[in-house]
């Protein structure tokens, strides 16, 4: 998930809807001097709705036909199979832990950049962006070199029989990497474009560092951190080529649910591959939903500081 | 060092760095490493191999033309959506991003199943004689989904801030709608069709997961580079598939670069615009 | 309580924005900056209330030193021209602010930020809008709102920095009057900046004249305009909205 957001005029990667969160309204209302006719208008409306039908509805369509093709029980059965749980419950996990470690960094990061000048700010920024342009293949790979048999700390982490790669803690690193931006790539356009006015008239009424951060700072930039957190948590429960790598794919052990669709897939089991993937895309949904509904405050958010 | 006004500078900006350093800098560099631990000529054999060079070829080249689909019907969709009214629009404009929350596996599965030749669009165009899964052809069809959604929210708040004016002094000029687009609106809101065409070049090359179902993974006809590094790996050659990474990062290296000069030119061009 | 720099300095780049200035504000006096914009004035006010730190140079407090503290510990009232009312507060929580985020054992109890807040919303005149967001609320108000949330901390010294800049000519003679009765009331040692001379040879005690980032003459309102101390008072003086002086 690699989307981008404005910065003024420096457009950035991450955050698709941010775009078109963080501007103008979209649409000032149409003159016949400044409008196509009907036929070309409908024309146009139709030939992208069948790109939409062709390349997003039918493909997201096709993941419930398939999934209850076999009718409801076999559905329930998939998802009640312990092989299942256990990938659910080793995404949610993995998901719990990268999450508040990135959306910890993305706070921090963003702090020191949208607050203060220092030089090499925008090497800093450029890097914190690099994961969102690195295949995911190698979001695992890297970890692999470090931590694997022949890694960097092979011989160490054999040697105190603690085991990375080929198991949970190599996800959880390879979900980290491939989620690293989102939250700070969120926060740093918002932070910058809403000033430090308001934090600096907190300093002069006594607050501490921390009381400004929680009192002034964060309801500021309430709506943008939840937006990057949804973001992150959608791509940390959906990464398949950066954990495929670290994994090992050990059933009921070392596999998320997309590994598991993987595996239920080249295993013939089709039906069951699309019933996980059902509550996978049920997520995506969700995840557009509280998306749209986000942006749509953050949006208030982004204007009252462009005041 | 200047005393800063706002305090948490220091542990902030010292956190945000080591964060960095561990999981992101660390790693990477012993990707370096490891591709230049065996001999110079092992690495250059790994990158070079014939095998190797012809997933570029695929990679590269499906990417290319995805993305070129992309930002034509990126540059018709963000237009359809920013300037005409119609029933659906609102749910269509939230689906945009829905290759981005898609996970990528689910995607891979969906669009096979939709392409292959007992699919419901595959036997389609089976009758055409076209077989879209399992080659070529499919995985062009995975990169035109992952990266639909960067043209058209790259576009979409361009279009919405062109001011209407030029358009009317255009037509009060005597051109024609078409005329008014080739010349007055396309030229506005190139450099940012140009950027989100290269977000999804960018992203396309490194993709994985929704490929690899779709593409059949033959060697020399559909296997992809990152497929490639997998490959490696599982038969542990770490110095060839750290090789083929590290060819890979510098690939989209290349690409950043790209990217922000082609945002510093956009953002030179509108400024312009604007004063 | 007084306010004294000593030889302050910054620059901002290449760019000197104060060079060796040195400046005593007098206990309950009220002093206006008055500059072209690009003096330094906005600086010279943000380095004593601790937004900014010179390069060189101190600032006190009466006797104290307080170039090495930080905003907070200051206790320096500072309006800023944007207001910078936190947007997401009403404007009783604004005010309160400065009492809420006192450590326990300073910190007033509840019932008294309460009373407190009501006094101040009653001396700006608003106490019908305790409730209301800054969204919700007109220039003038919001500037009263930011008056009242810099005085609930009880400063020690009130810095306006273009406290009426952002004011309609209406709005803006009106506060002027006010803040000069809210002067004479409290006797808090202020000083402000303007670009406006109108506004600073009627309210204030004193005028302090700034010319990129040096004090170019320091009097009296009528003692500058009889005697404007070199060319470029003279030349900023005789800009025509002084004319009705």
């Amino acid at each position: 998930m690699v989307e981008r957001a404005p910065h003024g005029t420096r457009a950035q990667l991450i955050m698709a809807g941010a775009t078109q969160t963080l501007t103008l309204p979209r649409f000032a209302a149409t003159r016949p001097a400044t409008e196509e006719s009907r036929a070309v208008q409908w024309l146009l409306i139709a030939i992208v709705l069948l790109f939409f039908a062709a390349f997003l509805l039918l493909p997201l369509a096709m993941v419930f036909v398939e999934a209850f093709r076999k009718g409801m029980r076999v559905y329930f059965e998939t998802l009640r199979d312990p092989d299942t749980v256990a990938a659910i419950w080793l995404t949610l996990k993995t998901a719990a832990i990268a999450v508040p470690l990135n959306t910890t960094f993305g706070l921090a990061a963003a702090w020191a950049i949208a607050r203060f000048q220092f030089p090499g700010k925008r090497l800093l920024t450029n890097l914190i962006d690099l994961p969102l342009w690195i295949s995911p293949v190698i979001g695992g790979l890297i970890y692999v070199l470090l931590f694997g048999s022949q890694g960097w700390f092979g011989d160490w982490l054999i040697g105190h029989d603690i085991k990375i790669i080929f198991a949970q803690p190599g996800i959880v690193l390879a979900t980290i990497f491939v989620t690293f931006p989102f939250v700070a790539r969120g926060l740093i356009p918002l932070m910058q474009s809403q000033g430090q006015l308001e934090e600096e008239a907190a300093l002069t009424l006594g607050a501490s560092g921390w009381q400004v951060f929680r009192r002034v700072t964060l309801p500021k930039i309430k709506w943008g951190l939840i937006y990057g957190v949804i973001l992150c948590n959608a791509r940390a429960m959906g990464e398949f080529g950066a954990v495929s790598v670290v994994s090992g794919h050990v059933r009921g052990r070392t596999n998320t649910m997309p590994l598991h669709i993987e595996i239920l897939y080249n295993d013939y089991a089709i039906s069951a591959a699309f019933a996980v993937a059902s509550v996978l895309s049920l997520l995506a949904l969700m995840t557009l939903a509280l998306k749209t509904i986000t942006e749509w405050r953050a949006q208030r958010q982004f204007r009252r500081a462009l005041h | 060092m200047r005393r800063h006004i706002l305090p948490g500078f220091g542990i902030t900006l010292g956190f945000a760095l080591f964060y960095l350093s561990l999981l992101v800098l660390l790693p990477l560099s012993a990707l370096c490493a490891k591709s230049f631990g065996g001999s110079l000529e092992h690495f250059w054999n790994a990158v070079t191999d014939e095998r190797v060079v012809a997933s570029y070829k695929l990679s590269f080249g499906a990417s290319f033309v995805a993305a070129l689909i992309n930002g034509m019907f990126g540059l018709l969709t963000a237009w359809v959506l920013s300037r005409y009214r119609f029933p659906g629009r609102r749910i269509i404009d939230a689906l945009v991003d829905l290759p981005f929350a898609l996970p990528t596996a689910v995607a891979g599965i969906a669009l096979t199943a939709l392409y292959a030749p007992n699919g419901l669009i595959g036997e389609f165009l089976g009758k055409f004689g076209v077989q879209a899964a399992f080659t070529p052809l499919g995985v062009l069809i995975a990169l035109v989904f992952i990266g639909f959604p960067f043209v058209v929210r790259t576009l979409q708040p361009v279009i919405a801030s062109l001011s209407a004016d030029v358009e009317e002094a255009a037509a009060c000029l005597g051109s024609t709608r078409w005329q008014t687009f080739r010349r007055v609106i396309f030229p506005a809101v190139l450099p940012a069709l140009l950027t989100g065409i290269m977000l999804a070049f960018g992203r396309a090359v490194g993709e994985y997961g929704s490929i690899v179902f779709i593409s059949g993974n033959l060697p020399f006809k559909t296997e992809i580079t990152p497929l490639l590094i997998v490959a490696k790996l599982e038969q542990y050659d770490y110095h060839g598939a750290a090789a083929i990474g590290f060819v890979m990062v510098l690939a989209s290296l290349a690409i950043l670069l790209l990217v922000n000069a082609l945002q510093w030119w956009s953002a030179r061009r509108t400024g312009h615009a604007h004063s | 309580m007084s306010i004294e720099i000593r030889n302050l300095s910054k620059t901002f780049g290449r760019f000197p924005a104060l060079k060796e200035t040195s400046l005593v504000v007098h206990t309950g006096e009220l002093v206006a900056l008055l500059g072209p914009s690009g003096s330094g004035k906005t600086t010279l006010l943000r380095i004593i209330a601790g937004l900014e730190f010179a390069d060189t140079g101190d600032v006190f407090f009466e006797k104290e030193n307080v170039t090495h503290k930080s905003a907070y510990q200051r206790r320096a009232g500072f309006v800023f021209q944007q207001y910078a009312l936190f947007e997401h507060m009403t404007v009783a929580k604004n005010i309160a602010f400065g009492l809420e985020v006192r450590p326990r054992k300073s910190r007033p109890s509840k019932n008294e930020i309460a009373a407190r807040v009501a006094g101040l919303l009653r001396l700006v005149q608003l106490e019908n809008f305790a409730q209301r967001f800054p969204a919700q609320l007109s220039g003038g108000q919001r500037q009263r709102v930011a008056f009242a949330r810099a005085l609930a901390i009880e400063p020690r010294v009130l810095l306006l920095d273009e406290p009426f800049g952002a004011l309609d000519s209406k709005v803006r003679k009106e506060l002027r009057r006010w803040l000069r009765q809210f002067h004479d009331k409290t006797q808090l040692t202020t000083l402000f900046v303007t670009h406006d001379q109108d506004e600073a040879f009627e309210v204030a005690d004193r005028v302090v004249i700034l010319n990129e980032g040096a004090i170019q003459q320091i009097g009296a309102p009528s003692a500058i305009q009889s005697e404007p101390a070199n060319a470029f008072v003279e030349d900023f003086l005789g800009l025509p909205q002084c004319a009705g002086f």
